[in-house]
Formats: structure tokens, C-alpha cells, sequence
């Protein structure tokens, strides 16, 4: 009984994540059509429903609908794998996540967190090693395809995704010395305090050198530009998405977005806190401060300011800056970026050796 | 120097200066909102073309429904691209007059130069504003005499007077008058 408890609840929180996660995709591919129009003078989408808002409906049909094309000299098994290979790692990172405080309610004798699907001690771990997989899928996918640019596409994409991946994973070294753990849960926690944004790694931890390397390296994880080497459209067509078509060049598109998503909750939760709010508690007029229960509605209000506002930094940096050429790319990567990791990680260990 | 320009390096200058740029713009269009996009909504607004604009090629008629065209096969042969075909036959009855029998043009090669329009002696052609004129059929295109004088039916409503009743000036600048002074001669 309590196992059958403990099952449903875990369900009906994957679903109201993955839905959640799905909505966000669908509203993302619109926004940043509509952001990027409105940051270059133009108008974006207009036609489908009132300026254009029903136009991720559309394409979802379209997409849908569209005949399924496997190339005559393709790998039909790779082919068909790929996408969900880059599908399942960029859905599944959101297990971890911490949307909101770490409650616990009573559940027919069982204790459920509400705002976690599940808390793993080795959480941001797990979310690493998962987004590692993803790459197979643009790599596999490139090659399958029997075509030279998904070929070079998926060959750039996997460089790329390691060598940032790397700085990934030096950048949070510095928050998870800081806060002793590598649970999400905890790390949020450890960031909670009465002076609100004082608590925040980024600031009160000073990992403003981790934070920028995370960010930056983040953004070429995801493949976004400027850092859309493995996709770009003047070079290589489609790059690994050069061949697909249908629900599979969704699966791929869909699982960009999602490890997008993914990313700026990573960054909300290791650098800004996550859930927790950025005004001092004493700054708080009476009439806004909630009552004990509901202060979850503050924490994923606050969760969810910090996910869009990296998300839209993400269409922000799109708008602005032009693709790296690819050698660029390596050495920022290895000589800029790699560097500065390092030398924070020996700077924030020397100084929590010292201060505790 | 060197020092400003390692701390531009390593604090983003140029690319914080970059979006900023963008963000300016953003804020402009979307909260300040007194900036608007350069896009025209095609098919639903359209450009105001200017009056030498050269479109489709059109066959005129006088006020009185006689075609304009003598058959003189000039357009034809000021055609760079061999669009025209004329075939030329005298007016029945009439011995001195001719008229075009068949007159055709193959729109699929015109480049719209405006040639044939500067050839005519009688200002029989002109170039119309019409230019939404993709086809699914490529045959579409081969426009024969009446779709030619429907072209300029409907794009010139107002016809012009008879050549002979015409002052010989207003004639040859082809600007047809509603009051015409008495011919001399």
C-alpha cells in the first residue's frame, strides 16, 4: 500500500513536470521568435491567431503530420535512435531539480516531497553525466544520416560538447565546495537566509568567475548561439538535423529547448538560489508576507523569474552576437575558459579552508 | 592602454555594449513601444509603387472600343527577348488600314525593360502596376490579344480619344484631353 502511495505521487509529479516542461518548449520556440523579431525590428509570427500566438500549435501539426523520411543510404537503426537518445537525457535531468522549498506532507502514512520528484544525494552528478548522453544522440544521429554536413555537423557538436562540458563541470566545482554537497536540495538550502540575495553563491559566495564560466559553457553545451557551430545554417544546412524531418527533427528540436530549460534551472539553483527569494526578509512589507503553508507559491514565483530570465538571456545573446569561428571556439574553450575554472576552484578552496 | 583594454577583455566590454544595443531596441518596441517594426505585411499591406513602376504589358483601346494597335510589328522588333509575336492584317474594307490579327506575348521570357512600349507609334502598349502574377502552370503565361487589352481595360480605365482627333503635340506626348483644340490645317 505505502509503495502504491509513494508510485502514484511519483507519477503524478513526472507528469505535471513533463507537461510543464513541454508547455514551457512550446512557449519557448514562439518566444524567441517573437523576442529575436522584437530585438532586430521585425515582427516574427503574425499570422496563425492573434500576432501569432497560436503559431507553436501549428508547427506541432505540421510537424506531426509530415511524411517520415529515412535516407535511401541511412543507418536506419542509429537513425531512428538518435533523436530519442537526445530526447531522454535532456527530459530526464529534471528529476532533480528542486522547483520549490523542500516541504514534506503526510500521504495516506506517506511522507511525499511535493516540489522534487526525487532527491539524490549525487543530484547535479547525475544531471552531468545524463546531459553527456545527449551528445550521442547529435553524434550518432550525424552519422547515420549519410550526408558529409550531418557528418561534420555531429563531429563539431561532440567536440564541442565535450571540451565545454569540461568547463561545466570545473565551474560548479567552486558552489558544490561551498555548500558540501552535491544534492540540488541542498545546495538551494544551503543558499537560504534573511538577507536574500546575500545568500546567493554567486554573491555571497563570490563565485562570480564560476558563474560566467557555467553560463558561458552552458550556452555552448546547448549549442545555441553564438555557439551553434554544430547547427549553422550558412555552413552546414542543418548540421546534424541535416536529414530529419517530421516527428524525429522534432524530437531533436524539442530536446534543444528542453536542455535549455534544464540549464537555466541548474544555473537558478547553483548560482541564484533557486527557489529562494532575492529580497531581505525585513524589506518584506506585513500585507506580503505569507502565511507558513504557502510559502512554497513565493519560492516557485522566485524559481520561475530566474529560469525565464535565463532563458531569456539565451534569446538575448542570439540577437547579439554573430557564430565563433570554430577554432575560436576551442580556444576559448581550452585556453580562456578552462583556466579561469581551475583558478576558481583553487580560490574558493583556499578560502573555505581558511574561513572555516 | 594595455591596462583598459584587458579590463574591457575581461569584463565584456563589446559585448555588453552589443546587447545593450539589443536591449535598447527591445525596450523601444516593447515597453517605451515608440518604435515599429520596418516589416510590411505583404499580402495584406502592400508597398505604394511609384508611377514608372513596370509591370505586366498591356494592349490599349481608344474611347470608342477600336483597338490601338496598327500592326506594325516595331514592338516585335525592338523585343530583346523575342516576347512578342505579331501577326499583321490589313482592316477589311480598308486598304490602308492594317491591324494586329493575333498579338501575343510570352510573359515567361519578359524581363520588363520597356522597349516594345517606347517602340509603339501609337502608344497602343503600356506597362501596368499588376505584378502578382505567379502561375502553377507556366502556359499561363503565354498571354494572348484578349488578356492583353483585358490587362489594359482594367488597369487604364480612362481611354484616350481617337489619334485624328488629337491636336498633333497632345498626340505625341500621349496626353489625351478633354476639351482638344480645333485641328488646323
Amino acid at each position: 500500500m505505502e509503495m502504491l502511495v509513494f508510485a502514484g505521487a511519483s507519477v503524478v509529479k513526472i507528469t505535471i513536470v513533463m507537461v510543464t516542461v513541454l508547455i514551457t518548449v512550446a512557449i519557448l520556440t514562439l518566444a524567441e521568435r517573437k523576442i529575436l523579431s522584437w530585438m532586430q525590428d521585425r515582427m516574427g509570427p503574425m499570422e496563425v491567431g492573434p500576432y501569432g500566438i497560436l503559431q507553436p500549435l501549428a508547427d506541432g501539426i505540421k510537424l506531426f503530420f509530415k511524411e517520415d523520411i529515412i535516407p535511401a543510404g541511412a543507418n536506419w537503426l542509429l537513425f531512428s535512435l538518435a533523436p530519442i537518445l537526445s530526447l531522454v537525457p535532456a527530459f530526464i535531468g529534471f528529476a532533480v531539480v528542486p522547483y520549490g522549498p523542500n516541504q514534506e506532507i503526510e500521504l495516506f502514512g506517506v511522507t511525499v516531497k511535493p516540489f522534487i520528484i526525487t532527491d539524490i544525494n549525487i543530484g547535479i552528478l547525475y544531471i552531468l553525466a545524463f546531459t553527456s548522453i545527449g551528445a550521442y544522440g547529435v553524434i550518432l544521429g550525424g552519422w547515420a544520416s549519410n550526408n558529409k554536413y550531418s557528418l561534420l555537423g555531429g563531429l563539431r557538436a561532440a567536440a564541442q560538447v565535450i571540451s565545454y562540458e569540461l568547463n561545466v563541470g570545473l565551474a560548479i566545482i567552486g558552489v558544490i565546495i561551498l555548500s558540501g554537497s552535491l544534492s540540488m536540495v541542498t545546495i538551494a538550502e544551503r543558499q537560504a537566509g534573511p538577507y536574500g540575495l546575500l545568500h546567493w553563491n554567486l554573491f555571497g559566495g563570490l563565485q562570480i568567475i564560476g558563474f560566467v564560466v557555467y553560463l558561458i559553457s552552458a550556452v555552448a553545451e546547448t549549442n545555441r548561439l553564438p555557439f551553434d557551430l554544430a547547427e549553422a545554417e550558412s555552413e552546414l544546412v542543418a548540421g546534424w538535423m541535416t536529414e530529419y524531418s517530421g516527428m524525429r527533427f522534432a524530437f531533436f528540436f524539442m530536446a534543444e529547448y528542453a536542455n535549455m530549460i534544464l540549464v537555466s534551472c541548474i544555473a537558478s539553483v547553483l548560482f541564484l538560489g533557486g527557489y529562494n527569494s532575492p529580497i531581505p526578509d525585513s524589506f518584506v512589507p506585513e500585507f506580503l508576507r505569507l502565511p507558513e503553508s504557502l510559502t512554497w507559491i513565493s519560492g516557485v514565483f522566485w524559481f520561475t523569474v530566474k529560469v525565464y530570465f535565463f532563458l531569456f538571456l539565451f534569446f538575448w545573446l542570439r540577437a547579439t552576437l554573430p557564430r565563433l569561428r570554430y577554432d575560436q571556439l576551442m580556444k576559448f574553450g581550452w585556453k580562456v575558459m578552462l583556466p579561469l575554472a581551475l583558478g576558481n576552484i583553487v580560490i574558493t578552496s583556499i578560502v573555505v579552508y581558511f574561513l572555516r | 592602454m594595455a591596462v583598459a583594454d584587458l579590463v574591457k577583455t575581461f569584463t565584456f566590454y563589446e559585448i555588453l555594449t552589443g546587447m545593450k544595443a539589443t536591449i535598447t531596441v527591445f525596450v523601444q518596441r516593447i515597453i517605451l513601444r515608440n518604435r515599429k517594426a520596418i516589416t510590411l505585411q505583404y499580402p495584406h499591406e502592400k508597398r505604394d509603387l511609384p508611377g514608372t513602376y513596370r509591370g505586366m504589358i498591356a494592349l490599349l483601346k481608344y474611347d470608342d472600343g477600336t483597338e490601338k494597335c496598327v500592326g506594325c510589328d516595331l514592338c516585335e522588333a525592338a523585343c530583346p527577348s523575342r516576347v512578342i509575336t505579331v501577326v499583321s492584317a490589313e482592316v477589311e474594307g480598308e486598304p490602308m488600314k492594317r491591324y494586329a490579327r493575333e498579338y501575343s506575348m510570352d510573359m515567361t521570357r519578359c524581363l520588363f525593360c520597356g522597349l516594345c512600349v517606347d517602340a509603339c507609334p501609337v502608344d497602343a502598349l503600356a506597362m501596368t502596376k499588376e505584378y502578382e502574377w505567379a502561375r502553377y502552370n507556366k502556359r499561363d503565361l503565354l498571354l494572348d490579344k484578349p488578356q492583353l487589352l483585358a490587362l489594359g481595360d482594367r488597369n487604364f480605365p480612362e481611354r484616350e480619344k481617337k489619334l485624328e482627333f488629337q491636336h498633333p503635340n497632345v498626340a505625341y506626348f500621349n496626353i489625351g484631353h478633354k476639351n482638344l483644340p480645333p485641328k488646323t490645317s
